[in-house]
């Protein structure tokens, strides 16, 4: 992900604070995100059970619409790595040739540091 | 099971506490925070009999149960990103005291303080694209065939403005996320909603969220504007902005 430096919000009023939209109410936007995003912490509640139980919400949930997209010929969005195993296993072989490329680079430059 | 566990909702930094006067947790339970180094965690009170380990199994299966927390807690999330930068916390993440709380912090520090540099300063936008359902068979004429070959021949030409609609619809879905995706720090695709959950009869065929910096809300929003113009046979949703739970992942 690429970073750059943040710009201040322009406006009246508090200029460090952001403006928010109403919250969605819609729930499938309101699911996709507390199921499926944010930061994932082991609780100390049942934490196995927990991935278990999410993961047949969401599939439950989120699958129908995906094959009906498919069924349209719509699949351009399989290829993105978030979203299909295939592409990611792709990506992953892309990362172990790249890795492997720069471990061959560092073998031969034993002294380069990295930055 | 009984007793009483610590339901966490985010953690953030440069937290004005103050803001959240007010802010109630799950049956208006009152929000509490929980200070570490700079970090806090925002957290309240839940009954073990509800977010337990056997009650959670059950409860979770129970969409009206799922839909009640999911949007609590989203509600909480709103007012502690709308007072810090925050990261929110998958749902049900549930500590057994404060100590624990403490603990999780300290052993993610690093990973929690990369995700807030990610996302200080940043919001998420949601974008959509929808196609109207039966766009190609309204395009039909409706006389009835008048032969075998008549009929045959017009089934052939439903199909093949099905997929030219398909085309279309692609085209206007990787138009608009190019453009999204150009106006932002980052972007990320979400799987299309079920149709159930949304009420909607359209099928959405993108779903995707953009990290937008917190100046440049409007040249975003004014480019997908214009995206969606160039593309009236489908529908371009832009709702935001939202706090950057899409990119608030660890690792």
């Amino acid at each position: 992900m690429t970073e750059r430096a943040v710009s201040p919000v322009r406006g009246v009023g508090a200029p460090d604070r952001p403006a928010y939209g109403p919250a969605p109410s819609n729930l499938a936007d309101v699911l996709e995100r507390v199921l499926d995003k944010g930061i994932v912490i082991a609780g100390d509640i049942q934490v196995n059970l927990l991935d278990i139980e999410l993961l047949t919400v969401k599939i439950r949930l989120l699958v129908v619409s995906v094959d009906k997209a498919a069924e349209l010929g719509i699949d351009w969005w399989r290829t993105d790595p978030m979203l299909s195993s295939e592409a990611r296993d792709k990506e992953l072989a892309a990362e172990n040739e790249q890795l492997r490329a720069r471990l061959r680079e560092l073998d031969s430059a034993p002294s380069e540091n990295g930055q | 099971m009984s007793g009483t566990g610590r339901y966490l909702f985010a953690v953030a930094r440069d937290l004005r506490v103050a803001e959240l006067t007010g802010t109630q947790g799950f049956h208006g339970t009152p929000i509490d925070v929980v200070e570490r180094d700079g970090l806090s965690a925002v957290v309240c009170d839940v009954d073990l009999g509800e977010f337990g380990e056997e009650p959670l199994t059950r409860n979770l299966e129970d969409l009206t149960w799922v839909e009640r927390v999911a949007r609590t807690h989203n509600d909480v999330v709103w007012r502690v990103a709308a007072a810090a930068t925050c990261a929110p916390l998958r749902l049900v993440t549930v500590c057994a005291d404060d100590d624990s709380v403490r603990a999780k912090v300290d052993s993610l520090r690093t990973e929690l303080e990369n995700v807030l540099d990610r996302i200080e300063g940043r919001q998420e936008w949601s974008v959509k694209v929808l196609v109207p359902q039966g766009a190609a068979v309204e395009a039909e004429p409706a006389a009835t065939p008048t032969s075998g070959t008549d009929y045959l021949r017009r089934k052939r030409e439903a199909a093949e403005r099905r997929r030219d609609l398909s085309d279309e619809a692609v085209r206007a879905a990787r138009e608009v996320h190019d453009v999204g995706h150009a106006h932002a720090v980052a972007s990320r695709q979400l799987a299309p909603q079920d149709p159930r959950l949304t009420g909607r009869t359209e099928t959405m065929i993108l779903n995707a969220a953009y990290l937008v910096e917190a100046g440049e809300h409007e040249v975003f929003t004014t480019a997908l504007r214009a995206a969606a113009e160039q593309h009236p046979s489908v529908t371009v949703e832009v709702e935001g902005p939202w706090p950057a739970y899409s990119f608030a992942v660890l690792g």
